[in-house]
C-alpha cells in the first residue's frame, strides 16, 4: 500500500464531508428499521462506523457529535446528552480500522466488543449525572434496580445497565459494517481516504 | 482564439493498469460546439473530467501530458479555479443538487456564494441564469420536488451562474425522459448563442449531428477522429468503434445518396430534406 | 422535506437572535448541574418555560416532554424505592415503598431534564435552523461544517421515504418483516443494505457536484439571503457567559 495521509489530518476531502450526512441519514433508517422489525437493540450508529472505518477517526468522530447534536435540536434534546458517547465511538472505530482491525472476521468481532466496552465506559457518567444511572433501556435499568437493591455502589450498577446495552448493540452494529464494507468496491473504499496521489507518466 | 489545448494527454485510474486516456491531442476553438462520442468506456466522462481539472486532482492516479482551459493548465491550478472557467454537467440530476438549499433561487446561487461575490452580484447573476434556462417560474421551489428536465436545467444553471467560458456536459439528458431531453437540448443551444464554448457527450447522434460543429471519436482511450460531422459520420469503419451513425446518413448509406457539395453521406434530417428538394 | 420543528410565530423570541438564544439554552441546561439546588433548578425551569410561552410555542413542546415521559418515570422508580441512600419511607404504592432521600433527588434530576428540554425547545422551536447555521457560520464555524448540518436536514427525510418505498417492495417481494425474531433479523440486511450502498456510491458525485461550484474556494464565503436584523445581541450573549462562569466559581468555592 502506498502511504496515505495520517489519519489524524483535520484536513478533510470535500467527499470525507459528503460522507458525513450519509452516515447521519444511515443512523437514522438503521434506527427506523431496527425499530420496525421490533428489534431488541438500537442500531443506531451503523453510519458514525461505517463513516469511521470509510474515512478514519476524525470524520468518524465528527459524524457522532453532528448526528446527535442535530437530533438534540430537531427531534429529541436528551439525545444530546450521548454526543460525546457518539464522537468515542468514531474515534475509537475509525483509529483501530485505520491500524489494520478489519483485516479478519474475528479481529473484527474483538473490535465490536471494544467499541461496546468504550461506549458504556463513557455513557456511564453521563447516566449519572444527568440521569442518576438509568440507560432507558428496560432490561438494563432493571439491572440495575436489581443490582442497587443488591447493594452495589451506583457507579458499578450504571455500568453493568449500560454494558447489557451497548455491548450487544456495538457488537452487531460493528459487525453488521464490517459486512458492508468488504462488500463495497475499492473505488468508493478510497474515495474518502484523502490526499489522493498523482504521479506522472 | 483557442479555448482548449489538450496535448498529449494521458491518465491512468488510481489502481488500475490501463489507460483510460491515452496519448489525446487536440484543439478547441471559442464558440465551437464538440459532441464526444465513443462506446462505453471508451474514455468520454474521464476526458470530461480531466477538462474539469477533477481528473487529476480530485481522482488521482496517474497523469502525462498538458491540457489548458482558457489558457490556464489543469495540472497546476485548483478545481475551484478552474470551475470559474470549465462549468461541469453530468447524467444524474439528483446527486448535482447540493441538498442544502430549498428554492431553485438558492441552489443556483451555491456556487456564487462560494466565490465570494457581493450579494447585488450574485443576485444579478441567478437572475441572469434562471432567465437563460427559463427556470423563473419555478426559482421558488425545492429543487428535489422537481421533474429531472426541471433539475437538470437547475444543475446547469448552478453552473452557469459561475460565467464560465466552456461547459463540458457529460451525457446530461441520458437520465431523462424524451421531453426533458428536449428542455435539455434547447437550453445547450441557447448557451452556445451566448458564446459559451460548448462540449458534450452523447449517444443522440441524431441530436448532436444537428448542431455539433466537430465531433471527436473515441475508441479505448485514443482519438480516433475529430473532424465535421459529416466527415466523422460517413466513417466506413464507425461500426468498429460500436458507433451507430445518425439514422439518416444509415438510409443515405444505404441508397448511396451522397451530398454532392460535401461529398458526404447527409447526417441531419435538415440536410436530407434540403437534398431531396434540390433533386426536384 | 425537512427537519425542523419550528413553528413560525411573530414574537419577541423569534425575533431575538439564534446564537443569544443557543448561548441561553446551552447556559441554562448546564447551570443546574453545576449549581446543585431544588429551588435554582426549579427557578430556571420557570425561566426557560416562560421563554416558551412568550415565544407562543408551549404547547408544541408537549410532545418533546411526552417523548422523555419514560425516562423521568423510570427516574422516580429507580430513586424513589432503589437509591442506596433511601432510609425514610414516604409512602407505598400497594407492597412497594418509596423513599424520601431517593425522591428528593429523583426531583432535582426531573427539574433539571424538563429545564433542559424547554430550554432546548426555546432553540428548536423558534428558530430556523438555516438562520442559525448562518449565524454560526457568521460567527466562524467553517462553511463546510455549516453545509455538512444543513445537508443533513435534508437527507434525513430523503432516506427515510426511501426506506418506505424499500420496505415495501421488498415485503411485496415475500420478505418477512414480522414473526420470530431470527426472521426478523434476517429481514434486516436486505433491507438497509440496498440504501447505504446507493447513497455511498452517490457521495462521489455529490462531491463532484459541490467541487465543481467551488466548495473548496478558499476566499471568503458570501450569503446570498439579506441580513436579519436580531434582537438581543451580543451584549446579552457576554452577559450569560458571564452567568455561566460566575455559576463555574460559585461551585469551586462553594
Ligand atoms: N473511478 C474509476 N476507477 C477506475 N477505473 C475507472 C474509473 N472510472 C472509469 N474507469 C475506467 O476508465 C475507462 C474509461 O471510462 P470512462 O468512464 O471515461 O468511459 P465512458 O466513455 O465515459 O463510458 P460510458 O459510456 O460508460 O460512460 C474504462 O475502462 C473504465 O472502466
Ligand atoms: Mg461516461
Amino acid at each position: 500500500m502506498n502511504k496515505q495521509k495520517s489519519m489524524w489530518s483535520l484536513r478533510l476531502s470535500t467527499a470525507a464531508l459528503v460522507l458525513i450526512p450519509v452516515a447521519i441519514g444511515i443512523n437514522y433508517i438503521g434506527k427506523t428499521i431496527a425499530s420496525a422489525l421490533k428489534l431488541p437493540l438500537w442500531i443506531d450508529s451503523l453510519g458514525t462506523i461505517l463513516a469511521s472505518m470509510l474515512a478514519g477517526p476524525i470524520v468518524g468522530g465528527l459524524a457522532g457529535i453532528i448526528n446527535n447534536i442535530i437530533y438534540g435540536f430537531t427531534q429529541d434534546p436528551i439525545s444530546t446528552v450521548y454526543a460525546i458517547t457518539s464522537l468515542f465511538i468514531g474515534i475509537v472505530v475509525g483509529a483501530l480500522s485505520y491500524t489494520g482491525w478489519l483485516k479478519s472476521f474475528g479481529k473484527a468481532c474483538i473490535l465490536g466488543l471494544i467499541v461496546g466496552l468504550v461506549a458504556a465506559i463513557v455513557s456511564t457518567p453521563l447516566n449519572i449525572i444527568f440521569w442518576g444511572g438509568q440507560t432507558g433501556n428496560v432490561w438494563g435499568d432493571a439491572l440495575l434496580a436489581v443490582m442497587l437493591k443488591e447493594g452495589y455502589p451506583v457507579w458499578l450498577a450504571s455500568f453493568f445497565d449500560s454494558v447489557v446495552v451497548d455491548i450487544p448493540d456495538k457488537f452487531v452494529s460493528v459487525l453488521i459494517c464490517y459486512f458492508i464494507f468488504k462488500g463495497l468496491p475499492n473505488n468508493v473504499k478510497n474515495l474518502y481516504r484523502g490526499g489522493q496521489k498523482i504521479e506522472e507518466l | 482564439m483557442k479555448k482548449i489545448i489538450v496535448d498529449s494527454l494521458k491518465y491512468k485510474y488510481p489502481g488500475t493498469d490501463n489507460l483510460a486516456l491515452n496519448d489525446i491531442s487536440f484543439e478547441v476553438e471559442e464558440g465551437e460546439i464538440i459532441g464526444i462520442v465513443g462506446k462505453n468506456g471508451s474514455g468520454k466522462t474521464s476526458l470530461s473530467l480531466s477538462l474539469t481539472g477533477l481528473i487529476p486532482h480530485f481522482f488521482g492516479g496517474g497523469y502525462g501530458g498538458k491540457v489548458l482551459v482558457d489558457g490556464l493548465e489543469v495540472r497546476n491550478s485548483t478545481v475551484t479555479e478552474i470551475s470559474e472557467r470549465v462549468g461541469y454537467v453530468f447524467d444524474n440530476p439528483f446527486s448535482q443538487m447540493t441538498a442544502a438549499k430549498y428554492t431553485v433561487y438558492e441552489e443556483v446561487a451555491f456556487g456564487l456564494e462560494n466565490m465570494g461575490l457581493p450579494r447585488e452580484e450574485i443576485k444579478k447573476r441567478v437572475d441572469w441564469s434562471l432567465q437563460l434556462l427559463d427556470l423563473e417560474s419555478i426559482k421558488e421551489k425545492y429543487p428535489f420536488d422537481l421533474s429531472g428536465g426541471q433539475m437538470q436545467r437547475v444543475a446547469i444553471a448552478g453552473v452557469i451562474a459561475m460565467k464560465p467560458q466552456i461547459l463540458v456536459l457529460d451525457e446530461p439528458t441520458s437520465q431523462l425522459d424524451p421531453e426533458g431531453s428536449e428542455e435539455v437540448f434547447q437550453v445547450i443551444q441557447s448557451l452556445a448563442q451566448e458564446g459559451i464554448t460548448i462540449l458534450i457527450v452523447e449517444h443522440k447522434l441524431e441530436k448532436i449531428a444537428k448542431f455539433c460543429d466537430k465531433i471527436l471519436l473515441l475508441h479505448e482511450g485514443q482519438l480516433i477522429d475529430f473532424n465535421h460531422p459529416q466527415e466523422v459520420f460517413s466513417r466506413d469503419d464507425l461500426k468498429d468503434y460500436g458507433i451507430m451513425p445518425p439514422v439518416f446518413t444509415r438510409v443515405c448509406r444505404a441508397l448511396d445518396i451522397k451530398n454532392p457539395l460535401t461529398g458526404h453521406y447527409p447526417v441531419t434530417l435538415e440536410e436530407v430534406t434540403q437534398l431531396v428538394k434540390n433533386h426536384e | 422535506m425537512k427537519m425542523t420543528l419550528y413553528v413560525a410565530k411573530n414574537s419577541i423570541v423569534h425575533k431575538s437572535d439564534p446564537i443569544t438564544k443557543l448561548t441561553y439554552c446551552l447556559v441554562a441546561a448546564i447551570v443546574p448541574y453545576i449549581i446543585p439546588n431544588h429551588l435554582f433548578a426549579f427557578v430556571i425551569m420557570l425561566l426557560s418555560i416562560s421563554l416558551l410561552l412568550l415565544g407562543k410555542v408551549f404547547r408544541k413542546m408537549i410532545p418533546i416532554y411526552i417523548l422523555s415521559l419514560f425516562l423521568l418515570i423510570t427516574i422516580v422508580i429507580i430513586q424513589g424505592i432503589f437509591h442506596p441512600d433511601n432510609v425514610t419511607p414516604l409512602f407505598m404504592l400497594g407492597p412497594i415503598t418509596f423513599y424520601q432521600e431517593g425522591l428528593l433527588i429523583a426531583s432535582l434530576l426531573i427539574i433539571r431534564i424538563i429545564n433542559m428540554l424547554s430550554a432546548f425547545g426555546v432553540v428548536i422551536l423558534t428558530t430556523q435552523p438555516d438562520d442559525l447555521i448562518e449565524a454560526l457560520v457568521k460567527k466562524g464555524m467553517s462553511p463546510r461544517i455549516g453545509y455538512v448540518i444543513g445537508s443533513v436536514l435534508q437527507i434525513i427525510p430523503q432516506m427515510s421515504s426511501m426506506v418506505g418505498t424499500i420496505m415495501d417492495a421488498q415485503r411485496s417481494r415475500g420478505l418477512e418483516t414480522e414473526g420470530k425474531l431470527s426472521t426478523r433479523i434476517k429481514a434486516f440486511i436486505p433491507l438497509i443494505g440496498p440504501v447505504i450502498m446507493n447513497s455511498l456510491i452517490a457521495t462521489r458525485e455529490r462531491s463532484i457536484a459541490l467541487e465543481i461550484r467551488g466548495f473548496n474556494s478558499k476566499r471568503k464565503k458570501t450569503f446570498l439571503r439579506d441580513e436579519k436584523e436580531f434582537l438581543f445581541g451580543k451584549p446579552y450573549q457576554l452577559l450569560l457567559i458571564l452567568c455561566f462562569i460566575g455559576a463555574i466559581i460559585w461551585r469551586i468555592f462553594q
